[in-house]
């Protein structure tokens, strides 16, 4: 579904991100990747979601170059993905239902499309009982499950978690990781990247370690240290 | 969905021009600046056109023919000039008419009347009533005529002198389609400035949001869309600002054109004009709000 071919990524500066990977993720995988800080994990991600372009090689998403998608229809490229991040990007004058369905009304769905799956989603994360709270009203564990949500409202082919726990406290991130294999197990492909051991080991699933932007590590079933 | 994805747009749009209060507001001022100064420009020189032709259909050449000329001969003087290229109409002014003219002329002064009876014969002349094509044309056909076979048969050739008038007129009017050109572009330029500037600050405030349209997969045009509204909404303001603008300008303005323009002053003539007028200041309204919205998402927005 995804593969890497030889991709490398320099950014100005002459500074390598990534060099040489290759790298193939298979439909409803659930892949960690993990890696120190400047390993290259957020390129990596950056490079599926279209968000940054290899320097070298090709990134393939079902088997047609990422590069090769014209910029007019990037944004359709990028509604097979849905993205969560460490600092959640929640419009905080938008409550949590209004957040979700954000994604939907810039995707041209309609008021009663939207008023359908907006809380059926957030049931589905747990919040349906806080559709109306803003985000500063929200715990950091509930913020990132309004991302999850909103990132996984339109039932993507794939969901990027780059660091999603990164501000959370050990039960909150709890909560996001079986949140993020109840996904998985949606038939959607998970790729996640941590540098936190402890989530790593808790799914207990493909591991790709990154050093210095190449692929160290690739193991089927893994822990974060073997 | 089309339809959709427009009044969201739209809506965003509206939102921005409105949440940017003052900044808005300056943005409209200095863009009213300049479309007041295009189209002030515009409508000054439309109406002194206006003027300059009124004037030059006023002018025209009297010649006064002795007493003694018969009428016969003055129509057959007539039919030779008719043939000159530079004549656009030829009027033949009897004794009779002239003298009626005068009389109707000074209606209101009896002791005209008085005189006239007194004197019992008609001491007017004959004339012909010559019309050029061109104002610069009146000097050569007088003089044509004054050097003419029949010279001797002439009492006078009255030039009625409106040229060095006009000629000023068309060398103020040059002036002011001159200045009103460079100031209006260097407005015009200005405005486009401002206005992107203003747009660009919004792209700033929502930078967030843009990353997250993006995202989510938000299209190319509906990311873009809000602030061309946006741009357009400072377009469509300032056009009504200007309306207003030039309206209190033209009843200032009106005592000053009184009868100068056909059928009225500058009020009048704004009034009558009043749809076009409108109807090109939305439209460069939105021209420039458009463009000026065009350029900053070039610069700024990154897709």
């Amino acid at each position: 579904m995804i593969r890497f071919e030889n991709v490398s990524k320099i950014y100005p500066g002459d500074f390598m991100a990534l060099e040489g990977i290759n790298l193939k993720i298979e439909k409803g995988e659930f892949v960690s990747i993990i890696g120190h800080s400047g390993s290259g994990k957020s390129t990596l991600l950056k490079l599926i979601y279209a968000e940054e372009q290899p320097t070298e090689g090709h990134v393939y998403f079902n088997d047609r170059p990422i590069d090769s998608i014209k910029r007019r229809l990037l944004p359709f490229f990028r509604r097979n993905i849905g993205t969560v991040f460490q600092d959640f990007k929640l419009l905080p004058q938008k409550t949590a239902y209004e957040n979700v369905a954000y994604a939907l009304e810039v995707c041209d769905e309609t008021k009663e499309d939207i008023a359908e799956q907006v809380p059926e989603i957030l049931d589905i994360v747990g919040l349906g009982d806080k559709m109306e709270k803003y985000p500063h009203q929200l715990s950091g564990g509930e913020k990132q499950k309004v991302c999850l949500a909103r990132a996984f409202v339109r039932r993507p082919l794939v969901l990027i978690a780059d660091e999603p726990t990164g501000n959370l406290d050990p039960s909150a991130t709890l909560e996001i990781v079986e949140l993020l294999l109840k996904i998985n197990t949606m038939d959607t492909t998970v790729v996640l990247a941590s540098h936190n051991k402890s989530i790593v080991d808790k799914v207990n699933k493909r591991v790709v370690e990154l050093e210095n932007g190449k692929i160290i590590r690739d193991s089927m079933i893994g822990k974060y240290n073997v | 969905m089309k339809l959709l994805k427009l009044r969201r747009t739209f809506n965003e749009g509206f939102t921005n021009f409105r949440r940017n209060g003052w900044l808005s507001f300056a943005t409209v001022i200095i863009l009213s600046i300049s479309l007041y100064i295009i189209s002030f420009t515009a409508i000054l020189a439309v109406a002194t056109s206006i003027i300059l032709t009124n004037i030059q259909d006023k002018i025209n050449i009297s010649v006064y023919f002795k007493q003694d000329v018969g009428e016969e001969r003055i129509l057959e003087i007539k039919d030779k000039l008719i043939g000159f290229q530079e004549i656009k109409s030829i009027e033949y002014v009897s004794k009779e008419q002239a003298l009626e003219q005068f009389r109707k002329f000074g209606d209101n002064s009896p002791s005209i009347s008085q005189a006239l009876d007194e004197i019992g014969d008609n001491p007017l002349l004959a004339a012909l009533v010559i019309k050029a094509e061109s104002p610069d044309q009146y000097d050569l056909i007088s003089k044509s005529i004054a050097e003419s076979s029949y010279s001797e048969e002439i009492d006078k050739i009255d030039f009625y002198e409106n040229k060095e008038a006009i000629e000023r007129l068309n060398s103020i009017m040059g002036l002011i389609k001159k200045i009103g050109l460079a100031l209006g572009a260097i407005f015009v330029f200005i405005g486009i400035l401002i206005t992107f500037n203003a747009i660009r600050l919004t792209m700033y405030a929502q930078r967030q949001e843009f990353e997250i349209m993006r995202l989510v997969g938000a299209s190319n045009r509906y990311i873009r869309a809000p602030f061309i509204f946006e741009g357009i909404f400072y377009g469509i303001f300032s056009a009504v600002v200007v309306m207003v603008g030039l309206y209190f300008t033209s009843m200032f303005l009106a005592p000053l054109t009184e009868e100068s323009i056909s059928g009225g002053n500058l009020a009048t003539f704004y009034l009558k004009n009043s749809l076009i007028i409108f109807g090109s200041l939305i439209f460069s309204g939105i021209l420039l709000g458009t463009v000026s919205a065009m350029i900053a998402i070039r610069k700024y927005l990154k897709i």
